[in-house]
């Protein structure tokens, strides 16, 4: 069993909690011990807190990577958001001692040290590597397996990019998670501008909502092009988007696309043999039984 | 031996030594400081143009990062942050994978974003983002409707983060303060809520 500091991040926990339910029960099947991160915070989330001050988002980063530190475990959790913080803050506190210095000072302020003893991962590299759990385990857990639905996967932005900082290599038009969503009995389906932006970020949706759902509209456009019974994902502010975003988009250019979208934790519970009411999908804003029809 | 270059007149060769196009309203030290704040070359951008090619925002709004990127080169300080289209990045890394300078342009605009903050110019939402994690530890703070959803999965209705052990929120809350963030939110969003 491998021990991980879950990291939950805001989104997950307080608007589809079935991602923190199925991510925990998913990962113990495939050796993954999923602890608690007790009084972590926001991440904080990186477009809104690092346009104001970029130290402000590190120091506070840096205090939810204390918590691990002072657990000893390193941090796994499951938004891409999440992971620019909290991954990045701690790739560049290791590597920069000026930057390291000016938190520590911040953070002296609450009796705490960052030390860089620890390191965060994303659930779903955790799921490819072979290491720890890769796709052939991935496969064996299966007990429902997802025959006969195109899935189309989202990867968002900040898990790869910027390239040169991460670890993933390709960016244009990776492949890894297409293999993970194989695994669980599902086509994986290849779309246009399959890399771009949910639209969300940067806090665009919240500085002009009708711009950032234009941008998933467009990817809604090709998603429909490519006849996909679901879209999955690896960012709850991404699945935010595109699931509660269908709505606005409903309200406000009047076209409805109903693509359920799920997070790739809430795939692999439904092929690990979770119950719908198990993920509380019905939380979702998109109705998902299309989808359900096909597997259940 | 070879004899360096230059101008019998001194105006000319002051503007020779100059090495950032002359303009009045050019303001070298503004290059300067994104360069630091955004810890990539963005002096080096020679204006290809691939970013705005990659940009998602580009085709639906009058948003260039290219322009923002000569805006930085020259030192357009006032024409760079008060832009309101400086808020349209939604921060993908395209243009950043892909910049043949090896420059990262979403930092640059990070980097120009925090630059306007201390010139108090910022879109409210993002403050109220601020607001909402000084006084819950959540930028996006559970609610009823989830409670209910939490409890019907078999979990506690409060996630074991700062919402359910509240001894963490005062840390939290020091590091705002230590920067006074939370003060300077509340006031601009008094005020904005004000003229609205």
């Amino acid at each position: 069993m491998h021990d991980y500091a879950f990291f939950l991040g805001c989104i997950a926990p307080n608007r589809y909690p079935g991602c923190e339910a199925a991510a925990i029960k998913t990962s113990k099947k495939l050796g993954i011990d999923l602890l608690p991160l007790e009084g972590a915070s926001c991440c904080p989330a990186p477009g809104a807190f690092g346009s104001i001050d970029l130290s402000i988002w590190y120091a506070m980063a840096a205090r939810n990577l204390v918590l691990a530190e002072k657990m000893k475990k390193d941090i796994a959790l499951l938004c891409n958001g999440c992971y620019k913080s909290i991954w990045e803050v701690n790739h560049k506190l290791k590597q920069h001692d000026e930057l390291r210095d000016k938190v520590n000072e911040v953070l002296k302020v609450i009796d705490m040290e960052f030390k860089g003893t620890i390191d965060v991962w994303h659930l779903i590299e955790l799921y490819s590597d072979p290491k720890i759990v890769g796709v052939e385990k991935v496969r064996e857990s299966v007990t429902r397996p997802l025959t006969g639905t195109r899935v189309a996967v989202h990867y968002g932005c900040h898990l790869l990019k910027p390239k040169k900082e991460r670890h993933f290599g390709d960016t244009e038009n990776p492949m890894w998670i297409e293999e993970l969503v194989g695994a669980l009995g599902a086509e994986p389906v290849q779309y246009r501008k399959k890399m771009q932006c949910c639209g969300a970020g940067g806090g665009v949706r919240g500085y002009d909502i009708a711009h950032s759902l234009d941008i998933t509209n467009e990817k809604l456009i090709n998603l429909h092009e490519a006849k996909v019974d679901a879209l999955t994902e690896v960012c709850p502010f991404c699945q935010l988007q595109f699931d509660r975003g269908q709505i606005e988009i409903k309200e406000k250019f009047g076209k409805y696309w109903g693509l359920p979208v799920l997070h790739f934790n809430e795939l692999l519970g439904l092929a690990q043999g979770m119950s719908p009411t198990d993920l509380a999908l019905d939380l979702h804003g998109v109705d998902c039984t299309p989808f359900l029809n096909k597997i259940l | 031996m070879a004899k360096a270059k230059g101008y019998s007149d001194p105006k000319m060769e002051a503007k020779l030594k100059d090495r950032y196009f002359y303009r009045t309203d050019s303001n070298a030290e503004f290059s300067k400081n994104v360069r630091d704040i955004s810890r990539t070359i963005s002096h080096m951008c020679y204006q290809c143009g691939t970013c705005t090619g990659s940009c998602p925002s580009a085709p639906r709004s009058s948003y260039r990062i290219r322009l923002f990127m000569r805006r930085n080169v020259l030192g357009m300080e006032e024409e760079a942050l008060t832009d309101p289209d400086l808020w349209l990045c939604t921060t993908c890394y395209s243009c950043t994978d892909r910049c043949p300078r090896d420059i990262a342009p979403t930092d640059v605009i990070m980097a120009m974003r925090n630059l306007a903050w201390k010139r108090k110019i910022v879109p409210v939402n993002f403050l109220k983002t601020v607001q909402a994690i000084y006084t819950t530890g959540h930028g996006v703070p559970n609610n009823d409707v989830n409670r209910a959803a939490r409890v019907r999965l078999g979990m506690e209705k409060e996630p074991p983060t700062v919402h359910r052990y509240k001894e963490y929120l005062p840390g939290i809350q020091k590091i705002l303060d230590h920067y006074g963030l939370k003060d300077q939110a509340d006031k601009i969003v008094a005020e904005a809520e004000k003229h609205a």
